[in-house]
């Protein structure tokens, strides 16, 4: 049988017997694996552990004592406004992406051949064009006299043009648009994972296509879509460039408070504070739910 | 797999339909967008014209933008493919415990908000005066690609076959010809997917960018903000067009590479 070298195999101790110099240092090329690590480790500790860890301190040197940024965010009911937005504008936009993502995620998982990979690509694409761009569009869609608009006063849906951009809703529609994708390929996943030989006994043992789906298929699928739930949400929660492109002074969020302390105020401390709180809560979620992340082995990253 | 009635899987083909068309059109908008005549932008153009394309050309702010970003995603690509593929090596061969807490580190800076990894590295840069620098904005950008990096190359090495270094080793071969002779042939998709990945996020990078760019190093994406918020003419929208047919074509490229590896893998 034919055994290969796996990514994790660790420091697992090779079978069969050695032939001179120790394997690794063979398939490394001689040079040691701490060594080959280094650079690459020693670069995040420096420009990305270190800046984290200073710009923590930094929430901790108000001048009123230790917590009193975190006191003045809380305290505020303009700031625990701005938090609340996000969540609100995160949970939204999760809920919508995910039923977004439920059709073409079972597209994905019943189509073949050519079909399947035009429709991947379809999938994917959006991902390689810068964000900026994307976003971008949506301040060319979105006037008061653009194409949206027009398209829904010819529907007759609305009368006169509505607000559409620089509020929340130009936010929740832009950043669905970026976050499909992630909702997306988590759940074609699981959807390809799921046997279809269930749904068939399902079938075959006189359930109605409601109850297959309600009793099979939805349980089976549910760690699928809460872990794209759990993704964009997670994404949505820290998003910087979409409500700083489209929501403007109408629509702050967590993000665009952070950038505006650092840019118009030079509030290091209050920045440092919100910084904390955000990073806090993306954590939190992440070690509450991580299991229903898609995160592992052979997972979407691929 | 149970075959659904017409009547719903002609609901879905049309709903998946619809929110692919969400996902592609908006994204396309820009290219018409692109040829107005206009000296003020509008969708859809009253005339269509080349002239803004002229003018994005010769104009000596969007020619420099384009180039930063070229030079900047260039060395952040040679700087994050080298030191990632070591650590990629490297962590194969690292015992299980270690190796999960450097991949932990090595993942975080996908995890931790853009903003939050921005403010703090602006920080860090301005203390060291390294903000509005090329070096720091390089730096910053190597951090955000490595991961992409890691994960591909770590990908590929599943694909290095150890009784092929046994036979080699028993031929008598050396540790580094080894290495040159088949770890890095099988490595090279990985490596080359990686990289792509890497250049598209630095070419790309715009969040840290914008607190980290100075007049002089100013990249593509943050001369397409500024355009956007400042001014209102079609050349933004060439901007965009010069940015969606560069991805195509990048695309195009890890397609034709991520197939090579799929079928070196079987």
């Amino acid at each position: 049988m034919v055994t290969s070298i796996t990514y994790d195999s660790g420091a697992q101790p090779l079978k069969g017997k050695r032939v001179g110099a120790p394997f690794s240092a063979r398939y490394l090329g001689g040079l040691y694996p701490a060594l080959l690590v280094a650079p690459a480790a020693l670069l995040l500790v420096l420009w990305f552990v270190v800046p984290l860890a200073r710009l923590s301190s930094l929430a901790f040197s108000g001048e009123e004592g230790a917590l009193a940024s975190f006191e003045t965010l809380i305290a505020s009911a303009a700031y625990r406004q701005v938090f609340l937005n996000t969540f609100k504008i995160s949970f939204v936009v999760t809920v919508v992406a995910v039923i977004l993502a439920f059709p073409v995620a079972l597209l994905l998982s019943r189509l073949r051949g050519i079909w399947f990979v035009l429709t991947l690509y379809g999938v994917l694409f959006p991902f390689w064009v810068s964000l900026l761009v994307r976003t971008y569009s949506w301040i060319l869609l979105l006037p008061k006299n653009g194409p949206v608009n027009q398209a829904l006063m010819a529907s007759g849906l609305i009368e006169a043009p509505v607000q559409l951009l620089f509020n929340n809703t130009a936010v929740v529609i832009g950043m669905t648009h970026v976050l499909l994708p992630y909702a997306i390929l988590p759940l074609f996943a699981r959807m390809r994972g799921i046997d279809g030989r269930l749904l068939q006994a399902s079938d075959g043992l006189g359930a109605s296509l409601f109850d297959t789906f309600r009793y099979v298929y939805l349980p089976l699928l549910l760690p699928g879509l809460l872990g794209a739930a759990l993704v964009v949400f997670l994404l949505a929660l820290g998003f910087f460039v979409t409500p700083a492109l489209l929501g403007g002074a109408g629509a702050l969020t967590v993000s665009t408070l952070i950038a505006g302390f650092v840019t118009d105020r030079l509030a290091w401390s209050l920045a440092a504070a919100g910084a904390i709180i955000l990073l806090a809560a993306v954590l939190l979620l992440l070690v509450l739910f991580r299991r229903l992340l898609p995160l592992g082995r052979g997972g979407w990253a691929a | 797999m149970t075959q659904l009635p017409l009547g719903l899987r002609v609901a879905a083909h049309v709903g998946a339909s619809l929110v692919l068309a969400f996902l592609m059109l908006p994204i396309l908008a820009v290219i018409p967008a692109s040829f107005n005549e206009a000296r003020f932008i509008r969708l859809p153009p009253e005339a269509y014209s080349v002239e803004w394309y002229g003018a994005f050309a010769v104009d000596q702010e969007w020619r420099s933008a384009l180039w930063n970003s070229f030079w900047v995603a260039a060395w952040t690509t040679l700087l994050s493919v080298v030191t990632g593929t070591a650590a990629a090596l490297g962590l194969s061969r690292l015992p299980q415990r270690l190796n999960l807490a450097l991949m932990g580190l090595f993942l975080a800076p996908l995890i931790v908000p853009l903003i939050v990894t921005a403010v703090a590295i602006y920080r860090t840069a301005l203390d060291l005066q390294l903000n509005s620098t090329f070096a720091g904005l390089v730096l910053s950008h190597a951090v955000l690609a490595l991961p992409f990096v890691v994960i591909n190359v770590g990908i590929a090495l599943r694909a290095v076959d150890e009784t092929w270094l046994q036979a080699a080793a028993g031929l008598g071969a050396a540790p580094w010809t080894i290495f040159r002779t088949i770890t890095l042939p099988t490595l090279a998709p990985g490596i080359l997917g990686g990289g792509v990945f890497a250049f598209i996020t630095s070419f790309d990078e715009f969040t840290v960018s914008l607190f980290m760019v100075g007049y002089q190093t100013k990249t593509l994406p943050i001369k397409i903000w500024e355009a956007v918020r400042f001014e209102f003419t079609p050349a933004v929208a060439v901007a965009a067009t010069v940015i969606i047919v560069l991805t195509i074509l990048l695309f195009a490229l890890a397609m034709a590479v991520n197939r090579q590896q799929g079928e070196a893998r079987t």
